[in-house]
């Protein structure tokens, strides 16, 4: 990979990080070490019945003040309000996420309404904020969207009928605790789902416009992982092993896309996600290979290192050649871990397709993609050569 | 060619003749809707000693009101942009990106980022047109 002479960039990455098997016992001493003494606990009724809160509620004891758990697949807007209200009424000064994307961008939003105060519609815009929040520590329950690393957040916002973008780097979790224990009982299509939620990350960190080699290095690295250790995650759930690899490959992956951010495929996964209520990582996962294959004369250099990553780069091959093996891997990679292939598999209608071509051009990740989109009918096109 | 210090209101109103000069700039800009505040931070080291206020006032590819103003009237904009002036002076040079400024925190906006987003072609017009206006930076006066 080469870099022009020109390079420059800002890479920021604060985010202290533990890991090991049952790591989340320690969430006490660590919500301590962030000068936490009230936590309000953010997660959802999925992560409660499956018994996934017992031991946290018992290290937290009496420093837990609260346990907001209305939080829906696709977070809202109205769902960040109340449960800001709710932390403030019981006077939290840290909040704790124990959950998925939208449990932990809820916790995001929460904490910047326990700090400024107001509704989350108040705050629309980027890079507002002028302060640290209040501290927020992660317990990812998901491998896949890196949120616990980033300093972005998205937001469904149902008057607005599209989801709404945050990104604020004061507000970026303080510490994100790794425990593969809190993934072992995801079943196989999450696990699929959230693991090419990562992969995406990895993928578009490498082919955005703003990489840079810190980043380059995070997202090889996270799809080599993914690569050798989600295809075991599938076939044996509570491989322990295989669970803490891939919860660590999401994080790298998370490091390189908050800072090169993302491309084409995520601003399709928004706009389909808004409007056929698709979850986001079959999205990603499901566009990936094909916004691959849209992009390739543009970034071949980006999609070589992926080959590389996969092992699947002969000796010999120039860029070109690497990269059309990285997509008909990547291609592959979806059918070993027996995800969805097509988004009708996924209930998305024809008509879906064309409001989320359209929508998918207003989203913020697309001025990041390497081939530069002029008209939505060229996001159409790849829309419908995955319906 | 006359040359305009930055940021004051011969400078704007060089900048708004140069926009309406240009002949790709209106059909670019036919379906902007919105105000524009640029907010620049103090920097008595560079000669910028107070907070300078601009409103910019565009609508379907036609341009209205550009002043210098007062910090209610840049905070009644659509948008309001905001950054030191060391980031200004990069923008406008094009030495520096303006949607990579945003998303690094270089400058702030409040206002609705998908739409800037949706109308990038527009902003970075506008952008460029700047880069048309011949300029005297304070710092180098």
């Amino acid at each position: 990979m080469g870099y022009d002479s020109d390079l420059s960039f800002n890479y920021f990455g604060p985010t202290k990080i533990i890991f090991g098997v049952d790591s989340s016992k320690d969430v006490e001493i660590e919500m301590s070490s962030l000068g936490g003494t009230k936590a309000i606990v953010v997660t959802d009724k999925g992560i409660i019945d499956a018994g996934l809160l017992e031991h946290i509620k018992a290290a937290l004891g009496n420093k837990c003040v609260g346990i907001y758990s209305d939080i829906p697949q696709d977070t809202g807007v109205e769902v960040v309000d109340a449960g800001a209200e709710y932390a403030r009424k019981q006077g939290a000064d840290i909040v704790i996420s124990v959950g998925g994307g939208s449990v932990i961008d809820t916790a995001k939003c929460m904490c910047i309404l326990l700090t400024e105060g107001g509704k989350l519609r108040d705050f629309n815009g980027i890079q507002l904020l002028t302060r640290p929040q209040i501290p927020h520590l992660v317990i990812p329950t998901t491998a896949g969207t890196g949120s616990e690393v980033t300093t972005a957040a998205v937001i469904m916002d149902k008057e607005m009928g599209q989801k709404r973008l945050l990104v604020e780097n004061h507000n970026v979790p303080r510490l994100a605790i790794l425990d593969p224990k809190m993934t072992a009982k995801l079943p196989k299509l999450l696990t699929a789902g959230t693991g090419m939620d990562a992969m995406t990350h990895a993928v578009e960190a490498l082919h955005s416009i703003q990489h840079e080699p810190i980043t380059d290095g995070l997202a090889v690295h996270a799809i080599r992982l993914l690569a050798r250790h989600l295809p075991t995650c599938i076939e044996n759930g509570s491989d322990l092993v295989a669970r803490g690899q891939v919860q660590i490959a999401a994080t790298l992956a998370g490091w390189a896309f908050g800072n090169a951010l993302v491309g084409i495929v995520h601003a399709m996964a928004h706009s389909i996600g808004a409007i056929a209520h698709v979850p986001h990582g079959l999205a990603n996962g499901i566009l990936l290979a094909e916004c691959m294959q849209f992009n390739i004369e543009s970034c071949p250099e980006s999609y070589a290192l992926v080959a590389e990553a996969f092992g699947v780069r002969e000796r010999g091959m120039d860029d070109m050649a690497a990269a059309e093996a990285a997509v008909e891997s990547m291609r592959a990679f979806t059918k070993t871990i027996q995800l969805p292939q097509r988004l009708s598999e996924v209930n998305v209608k024809e008509a879906d397709i064309e409001k989320a071509a359209e929508l998918a051009l207003g989203d913020g990740s697309i001025v990041n993609n390497p081939r530069f989109i002029l008209d939505s009918s060229e996001v159409l096109g790849i829309f419908k050569n995955v319906l | 060619m006359a040359k305009f210090k930055a940021m004051t209101q011969e400078w704007l109103d060089a900048y708004k003749a140069a926009i309406e000069a240009d002949p790709e700039y209106k059909p670019m800009a036919k379906d902007w809707e919105g105000s524009v505040a640029l907010v620049c931070n103090p920097d008595p080291s560079k000669g910028v000693p107070e907070t300078i206020y601009i409103f910019m006032d565009y609508w379907h590819g036609d341009v209205g009101e550009f002043l210098v103003c007062d910090k209610a009237k840049a905070e009644s904009a659509t948008f309001v942009m905001t950054g030191d002036y060391s980031r200004w002076k990069q923008v406008a040079l094009k030495e520096l990106d303006s949607t990579k400024a945003l998303l690094q925190g270089k400058l702030k906006m409040r206002g609705d980022l998908p739409y800037v987003v949706r109308n990038i072609k527009t902003v970075n017009k506008v952008i460029d047109i700047l880069g048309n206006v011949d300029t005297l930076w304070p710092d180098e006066m």
